[in-house]
C-alpha cells in the first residue's frame, strides 16, 4: 500500500537541506586537504626526502691509532690509552642555555669555562661534535650514559688517547700535543682533520706528525631518534699510524733525567760514529701527559709563565757561553794554522795585561810555565788568551763554525737554535760597533758574545773524537743500511785539520780526566774518557769581587769515550753550577760508567 | 522490540566500510609499533571485535528510547566526569577509569551522551531558524561537558564537543547575525582561554603551526617529524614497515595521533589518497543517511554523529601535515585506542538504529 508522505512523516525537507550544505562543505575540506598531501608528497618529495635521510643516518670518525714512539730496545715512550671523552652535539639541543647548564653541572665543568669553549668552534657546523671533557673516569660515563634520553645533545665516544707511560721522561725529545685551534682546522695543512683532534706541538710529536698519525676512517650507521645505532650502512676502517723508533737509550735518558734532578740545565748523550742521540735531557721537565686534557688553561698558563721555562728544551735552544770548552777549538786553530805547536809554552803567573786590560786565569796562583796539553790539562786561561790573540777573531770564528759551534745541527728535532760565532762583519752588521781586539782574548777562553746549544757542544765533541768527521745527530733510528750510508757522507771542514793535531788535542783532553786535570771528576777506569771542562763567568771576576758575593757560573763538561774510536759522546751543562770540573764532569762520569756497564 | 524488517534494513554497506577501515587501522598500528613491547595491533583486534558486538547489542535498543532517557545517561556521564575532576584534584591527574581489565575514557562516551541529549532537544523543535533560548539551552549542556573535560586536562577530547553543538544548531537553523554572535564568542573565548586556561605546552603547540621551524626540536619537531614522514613517502611511499621516520622513532605517537603519517611515509600519496576515499565514502553514506530517517530525532542523530566523524578527521589530518595545531584528537578508527573505537562504534550503530527503524509501523 502506497503510503502519502506528510500523513505519517513530518516534513523533514529544510533540515534535510541543511545537511547536504554541510556535506559539500565537508567534501570541499577534504579535496583541500588532499591537495596538501599532493604537494608534500609529489612536488616537496626531494626535500622531505633528504631530511628523511639526514635524520636516519650518522656519520662517525673513527680515529686511527697514532703510532708509538718506542727507545732503541723498544721500551714504549708515548703509547695510546683508550679513554672516553663527552662531546656536544649542539643540533641535538632543545634549548640551548638550559643545555650548557644542565651540561657543566653534569660534568663538573665550570659553566664559563665551558662557554667559553663552545664560543672557539662556534663557526663549525651544528652536527659537528664540540669534545666538552675528555679522559672521563668511569663514574662520569655511566652518568652522561644513565641520562642519555634527556641529554640528546651529549654523547661519549672511547677515544684512542696519547699517554706517556714515563711522564716527564725525555718529555723535550717526545714533545706534547694540543688540540688544532679552530684557525688550523681552517688552514690547508690540517686538511681532513677533525674538530677536536690533537697535533704534536714540539718535539717527535711535531716532527714526524705526518708518519705518526695515520689516516681517519669512517663509519656510517643508520640511528633512530635517540641515537641508538641500528646497524652500519658503511665503514671505511682507519690505517692507523706509523710506529717510531727512537735512537734514545731508556736507560741512560733515564740516567740523565735522574742527574739533572733539582737543577737546571741540559744532558746530550750522543753515539758519534753515526750521530744517533742516546739521551737528549732537559731540566726542569713538564708532563706531556697534562697537555691531553683539554681543560686546564690554567694549568698551561701556570708552565708557561713559571720563571725556570720547563717547556724550554735546553739541549736544542738553550745558549749559552762555551767557557773553557772552547780551548780545545782554539788549540785545534792555533795548530792546524801553525801559530803554535804542541810544545809552544806561554808562562801563567796567575794575570796578564792585554791592551792595558787586566785578564786573569781561574786559577789565582798560576800554573806557571805551560805546553799545550798541560794547558788543556789544566784548562789555563793565560795560554789561550795568547793562543787566541795569535789565531785572531777570524780565524777563531772560521775553525769555530768548522767544529760545529754556531750552526744548526741539523737534528730531527723542531725549534733548534743556531746560537752565534761572533766576527768583525757580524759585529758591524748587528752591533754597529767595531770589534775591540779585547774581546778576541775573552772570545779565547769562550766568554763574549759567543753562544752554543748543548747539542751543538755534544756535535762538536764527537767531531773531535771521530778526528774531523762530522755527523748529523738524530733520533729517528734507521735501519743499520741506511747508517753505513750516513756514514760516507764525511765531507766536512774539520777535514783541513789533521788527525795528527786531533791527537795532539786529545792527548790533553785526555790527561784533563785521567791525570789530575779540570776534568778527573769524570775519570772512569778502563775507559779513557778524553773531556774538557768549562765554566762560564756571567759577569767579569772583577765585577763580582766588587758586588762582594759569588756569583755561580753555568758548569760545562764535554767528552768522548775511549780515546781511539770512541763510542759515546756524553756533555753537561748545568745553569749556574759552579765550577765545571766540580759539578759536570761527576754527573758526565755516571753517564759514561753506564754506558760501559751496558754496551761494553 | 526488533523485528525481522528491521533486521533486513541494517546498513551493512556502512557496518562493512567501518570494519574495512578500522582493519586498515590494524595495520598501520602493528606497522609501527610492533617493535614495541605490548602487542598492540591485537589489542586493537579485541577492541574492534568487543565494539562490533557492543554495536549490535545496541541495535536493539530502539533511538528513541534512548533519547527518552538520554538526561539521565547525560547526568551520569556528567557526575562521573566531575567525580573524576574532583578526585584527581586530590592525586594525580589522569583521564581514565581504570577498571580491573579495561580502561574506559567517560569523555569518550559523553559524545554519545550529547549526540542523544542535543538530537532529543531539538525533536520536537520546528522553527525555521534557531531561538536565543534554544542556543543557550544545548550550548550549555556541551560547555558543561567541555569545561569538564578541558579541566582534566583533555583539550582535543573537550574540542570535539564542539561539532556536536555547530551540528545541532545548523540543522535547527542559524541566522547569519547567529552565526556571527558564535564567531565573536569563540573569538572571546580564545583570547580568554589564551590568557588564563591554555597550559604553557599548549600554547606552544598553537604558535608552531604558524612557525614550525621556529625551535625543529621542542614544540616544532612533531610537526616537522610527521611532515619529513608524509614528504618522504612520495608518491607511493617506503613500503610496509619500512618507513624510517617511524621504525627508528623519529615520529611521535606514531600509533595514535600521527598514524596518518605512518600511512604516507609507507604507502605515499597512494596510501594516503586510498584512506582519504575510504574516510570520504564513509562521511558520505553517513550524511546521505540523514534522508533514511522517520523522524526529526533521527536526522539529529545521524548529523551530529557525521559532523563528529567529519571534524575529527579532518582536524587530524590537517594536524599531521601542520595545518592545524596539534589538540590530540585521534584519527577514528586508525589511531590505536579503545576508547575512541568502541565511541566511532556506538556512534555508528546509532545512525543503524535510525535507519533500520525508519519504517513506521503501523
Amino acid at each position: 500500500m502506497k503510503i502519502e508522505k506528510n500523513r505519517f512523516y513530518e516534513d523533514l525537507s529544510l533540515i534535510l537541506m541543511r545537511t547536504k550544505q554541510a556535506f559539500f562543505a565537508v567534501g570541499g575540506l577534504f579535496l583541500l586537504l588532499l591537495f596538501f598531501f599532493w604537494k608534500v608528497q609529489v612536488l616537496d618529495f626531494k626535500k622531505y626526502w633528504s631530511l628523511s635521510e639526514a635524520n636516519r643516518t650518522r656519520e662517525s670518525v673513527i680515529s686511527a691509532p697514532r703510532g708509538l714512539i718506542t727507545d732503541r730496545n723498544d721500551v714504549i715512550l708515548a703509547d695510546n690509552a683508550g679513554s672516553f671523552k663527552a662531546s656536544l652535539i649542539r643540533e641535538n639541543c632543545q634549548d640551548f642555555g638550559r643545555s650548557v647548564e644542565n651540561i657543566s653541572r653534569l660534568m663538573q665543568i665550570e659553566k664559563t669555562d665551558l662557554e667559553a669553549r663552545i664560543a672557539k668552534y662556534a663557526s663549525f657546523p651544528l652536527f659537528k661534535p664540540i669534545i666538552v671533557k675528555d679522559n672521563l673516569d668511569l663514574r662520569e660515563v655511566s652518568r652522561v650514559e644513565s641520562q642519555k634520553l634527556e641529554f640528546p645533545e651529549l654523547v661519549v665516544e672511547t677515544d684512542a688517547r696519547r699517554f706517556y707511560p714515563f711522564s716527564t721522561l725525555a718529555a723535550h725529545v717526545i714533545g706534547y700535543m694540543q688540540e688544532l685551534t679552530p684557525e688550523e682546522m681552517n688552514s690547508d695543512s690540517y686538511k681532513g682533520r677533525n674538530l677536536g683532534d690533537l697535533v704534536g706541538r714540539t718535539g717527535v710529536e711535531k716532527e714526524y706528525e705526518s708518519l705518526l698519525i695515520g689516516a681517519d676512517g669512517s663509519l656510517t650507521e643508520v640511528v633512530d631518534s635517540v641515537g641508538r645505532s641500528r646497524g652500519e650502512v658503511a665503514r671505511v676502517d682507519p690505517s692507523p699510524g706509523h710506529n717510531i723508533q727512537l735512537t734514545l737509550d731508556f736507560d741512560l735518558q733515564r740516567k740523565a733525567t735522574q742527574l739533572l734532578e733539582g737543577r737546571e740545565g741540559a744532558i746530550v748523550v750522543l753515539d758519534p760514529r753515526a750521530g744517533e742521540v742516546l739521551a737528549l735531557a732537559s731540566f726542569p721537565t713538564y708532563d706531556p701527559n697534562k697537555f691531553i686534557a683539554r681543560f686546564t688553561p690554567q694549568e698551561w698558563m701556570d708552565l708557561i709563565n713559571r720563571p725556570d721555562d720547563p717547556l724550554e728544551n735546553r739541549a736544542i735552544r738553550g745558549l749559552y757561553a762555551p767557557g773553557s770548552v772552547f780551548k780545545t777549538t782554539i788549540a785545534l786553530g792555533a795548530l792546524s794554522s801553525g801559530q803554535i805547536t804542541e810544545g809552544t809554552t806561554f808562562f801563567c803567573g796567575g794575570t796578564t795585561r792585554f791592551y792595558g786590560r787586566p785578564f786573569s786565569c781561574w786559577f789565582a796562583g798560576g800554573h806557571g810555565v805551560q805546553n799545550l796539553p798541560q794547558a788543556i790539562q789544566h784548562s789555563c786561561n793565560i795560554y789561550f788568551y795568547n793562543a787566541g790573540r795569535r789565531l785572531g777573531v777570524e780565524r777563531i770564528a772560521e775553525y769555530a763554525k768548522a767544529l760545529g759551534l754556531g750552526a744548526l745541527t741539523g737534528i730531527d728535532l723542531p725549534g733548534e737554535k743556531e746560537g752565534l760565532v761572533p766576527t768583525e762583519e757580524w759585529s758591524r752588521r748587528v752591533r754597529k760597533t767595531e770589534w775591540y781586539p779585547g774581546e778576541t782574548i775573552s772570545l779565547s777562553i769562550g766568554q763574549g758574545p759567543l753562544l752554543v746549544t748543548p747539542l751543538q757542544v755534544a756535535c762538536h765533541t764527537a767531531i773531535l773524537g771521530n778526528r774531523g768527521r762530522k755527523v748529523v745527530p738524530h733520533l729517528l733510528r734507521f735501519p743499520s743500511e741506511a747508517l753505513e750510508q750516513a756514514e760516507q757522507i764525511s765531507d766536512s771542514p774539520a777535514r783541513t785539520i789533521s788527525a795528527g793535531t786531533f791527537e795532539k788535542v786529545i792527548k790533553g783532553m785526555w790527561k784533563s780526566v785521567n791525570e789530575g786535570g779540570t776534568g778527573h771528576f769524570a775519570m772512569v777506569e778502563e775507559f779513557d774518557v778524553c773531556g774538557k771542562t768549562g765554566s762560564t763567568q756571567l759577569i767579569s771576576r772583577e765585577r763580582a769581587a766588587k758586588l762582594g758575593k759569588e756569583i755561580k757560573t753555568h758548569s760545562w763538561f764535554t767528552g768522548f769515550a775511549p780515546r781511539d774510536n770512541p763510542r759515546v759522546v756524553v756533555t753537561v751543562l748545568v745553569e749556574y753550577g759552579g765550577m765545571g770540573g766540580a759539578t759536570a764532569a761527576p754527573l758526565a762520569r755516571e753517564l759514561f760508567n753506564l754506558y760501559k756497564d751496558k754496551y761494553d | 522490540m526488533i523485528d525481522r524488517r528491521h533486521i533486513e534494513n541494517i546498513d551493512w554497506f556502512l557496518i562493512i566500510l567501518l570494519v574495512l577501515i578500522s582493519l586498515v587501522g590494524v595495520l598501520v598500528v602493528y606497522s609501527s609499533s610492533h617493535y614495541l613491547p605490548g602487542k598492540y595491533y591485537l589489542k586493537q583486534m579485541l577492541f574492534i571485535g568487543v565494539s562490533l558486538v557492543l554495536l549490535f547489542l545496541f541495535l536493539a535498543v530502539d533511538y528513541t528510547v534512548l533519547t527518552t532517557y538520554s538526561f539521565y545517561f547525560y547526568g551520569l556521564i556528567a557526575v562521573v566526569l566531575a567525580g573524576m575532576l574532583l578526585f584527581n584534584q586530590l592525586t594525580a591527574k589522569e583521564s581514565w577509569i581504570k577498571l580491573r581489565y579495561f580502561q574506559v575514557q567517560p569523555s569518550e562516551l559523553a559524545k554519545i551522551a550529547l549526540i542523544l541529549v542535543l538530537a532529543q532537544m531539538f525533536s520536537e523543535y520546528k522553527r525555521n531558524y534557531v531561538s536565543l533560548g534554544a542556543v543557550m539551552a544545548s550550548g550549555g549542556l556541551v560547555a558543561t561537558f567541555f569545561i569538564l573535560v578541558a579541566l582534566q586536562p583533555d583539550l582535543g577530547t573537550a574540542v570535539s564537543f564542539l561539532p556536536l553543538l555547530l551540528g545541532a544548531l545548523i540543522l535547527a537553523g542559524l541566522k547569519r547575525k547567529a552565526l556571527a554572535f558564535i564567531l565573536v564568542l569563540s573569538v572571546l573565548l580564545g583570547v580568554a582561554g589564551w590568557n588564563f586556561i591554555l597550559k604553557d605546552y599548549q600554547k606552544n603547540r598553537l604558535t608552531t603551526v604558524v612557525f614550525p621551524g621556529k625551535d625543529p626540536r621542542g614544540s616544532g619537531y612533531q610537526i616537522l617529524q610527521s611532515k619529513i614522514a608524509i614528504g618522504s613517502g612520495g608518491f607511493s611511499g617506503k613500503g610496509f614497515k619500512k618507513g624510517t621516520q617511524s621504525q627508528l622513532r623519529f615520529l611521535p605517537a606514531r600509533h595514535t595521533d600521527f598514524i596518518l603519517s605512518v600511512v604516507g611515509e609507507e604507502f605515499g600519496f597512494l596510501g594516503v589518497a586510498g584512506v582519504l576515499t575510504l574516510y570520504f565514502l564513509f562521511i558520505a553514506r553517513l550524511f546521505h543517511s540523514c534522508a533514511k530517517s522517520r523522524d526529526r530525532t533521527g536526522v539529529y542523530i545521524i548529523f551530529t554523529v557525521s559532523m563528529m566523524f567529519s571534524f575529527q578527521i579532518l582536524v587530524n589530518v590537517a594536524m599531521v601535515i601542520g595545518l592545524f595545531p596539534i589538540v590530540g584528537i585521534p584519527l577514528p578508527l586508525l589511531s590505536y585506542g579503545g576508547s575512541s573505537l568502541l565511541t566511532s562504534f556506538l556512534a555508528v550503530s546509532l545512525v543503524v538504529n535510525v535507519k533500520m527503524r525508519r519504517f513506521v509501523n503501523i
